[in-house]
């Protein structure tokens, strides 16, 4: 064994504990992709190296601003005007030098939506509108990629994990397409959906637990309650109901 | 027949959380909308863009299962259902 591996065993000595060395294996060789680093995408990404996950792609085209900082917690005051997914990057890279991290400034879409998913395991949701979620989860679906869907508004939140070929899709959680708009949101909001997300993850990587993927978790902040809603696969659904049904995908097309 | 209705996320700000509704044979997603939006006043605004025409994004699942891919608002109502309301949350 290396001294480098036997620091690295050091490190996650205290979760070893919990899912073992052949766990903490699974997720140092897991790849993920973080679409998104805000709220959501931060706080995923900054427990996600915690974690060890070995590789981090985290995409966002946007800079920080200073409305980001109630709850984006990879980012400083300094960091206002900064590109995200670089400034994101180098927050974890100093947390844990020993994963691999890939920012992405592009959108999703301004490129071929499957080569974003391209050598990815698992893609972690923390995209704020519904036009990029549909074009990456309906090709995470066709690509079999498992699909961490996360959302937040003001004290509410959800996660669905999206896995390909056994539950349902995005498109049979949400129908219609909802209005793009400036979402009021806090941090402590963003940092439980967040974490739960990477705990989905974790169990993804590992192969421990129970997914929540036939149902939708529901967070309520306000009354510190949460709820399982159980969703069904719809069978003509165009993403991942029966074959006459499916339409091709078209890129760029939400 | 009696038929659960269970309110998530916003909607709580407007309706109870849980509640049971009796409606005679027939009555359908529709029927149940109009009583729920005489009985909590704010609620109509919320799930309806005119009279009759539900926000397209409002989810309602009928024992999980979205009423977009059944009947929308004509889908029946059986005893023992368990219908679900929530929005789209959308931030990140």
């Amino acid at each position: 064994m290396t001294v480098q591996s036997d620091d690295r065993k050091e490190r996650y000595r205290r979760q070893i504990a919990v899912f073992g060395e052949e766990g903490q294996e699974k997720i140092g060789k897991t790849r993920l992709l973080i679409a998104g680093a805000g709220g959501l995408g931060s706080t995923a990404a900054l427990f996600a190296a915690m974690a060890g996950f070995g590789t981090i792609g985290i995409m966002d085209p946007g800079c920080i601003e200073e409305t980001n900082l109630n709850r984006q917690v990879l980012y400083r005051e300094a960091d206002i005007g900064r590109p995200k997914a670089d400034t994101a990057a180098r927050a974890i890279r100093a947390m844990n030098a020993s994963i691999d991290v890939e920012p992405v400034t592009a959108a999703i879409g301004t490129t071929p939506v499957k080569d974003s998913i391209r050598n990815i395991d698992v893609v972690i949701d923390g995209l704020d509108n519904y036009p990029a979620r549909f074009l990456l989860a309906d090709a995470a679906w066709r690509c079999r990629v498992p699909f961490i869907h996360g959302a937040a508004e003001g004290f509410y939140g959800r996660v669905c994990t999206i896995v390909p070929e056994t539950s349902p899709c995005l498109r049979c959680i949400v129908p219609g397409l909802p209005p793009v708009r400036e979402t009021p949101i806090i941090g402590v909001t963003t940092g439980v959906v967040g974490c739960v997300q990477v705990t989905e993850a974790i169990k993804l990587a590992t192969g421990s637990g129970v997914l929540i993927s036939d149902h939708l978790w529901l967070w309520d902040g306000l009354r510190l309650r949460s709820d399982r809603l159980r969703i069904e696969r719809i069978p003509t659904c165009h993403v991942c109901g029966d074959d006459k049904y499916q339409i091709p995908a078209k890129e760029g097309v939400p | 027949m009696r038929v659960r209705v269970k309110a998530f996320a916003t909607f709580r700000e407007v309706m109870d959380s849980q509640v049971d509704l009796d409606f005679v044979s027939g009555a359908t997603i529709r029927t149940l909308l109009a009583e729920l939006s005489g009985r909590y006043e704010g609620l109509g605004g919320l799930l309806f863009a005119a009279p009759g025409t539900m926000r397209d994004f409002v989810n309602i699942l009928k024992n999980g299962r979205n009423i977009h891919f059944l009947a929308d608002l004509d889908t029946t109502l059986d005893d023992g259902d368990v219908i679900a309301l929530f929005p789209p949350l959308a931030g990140g």
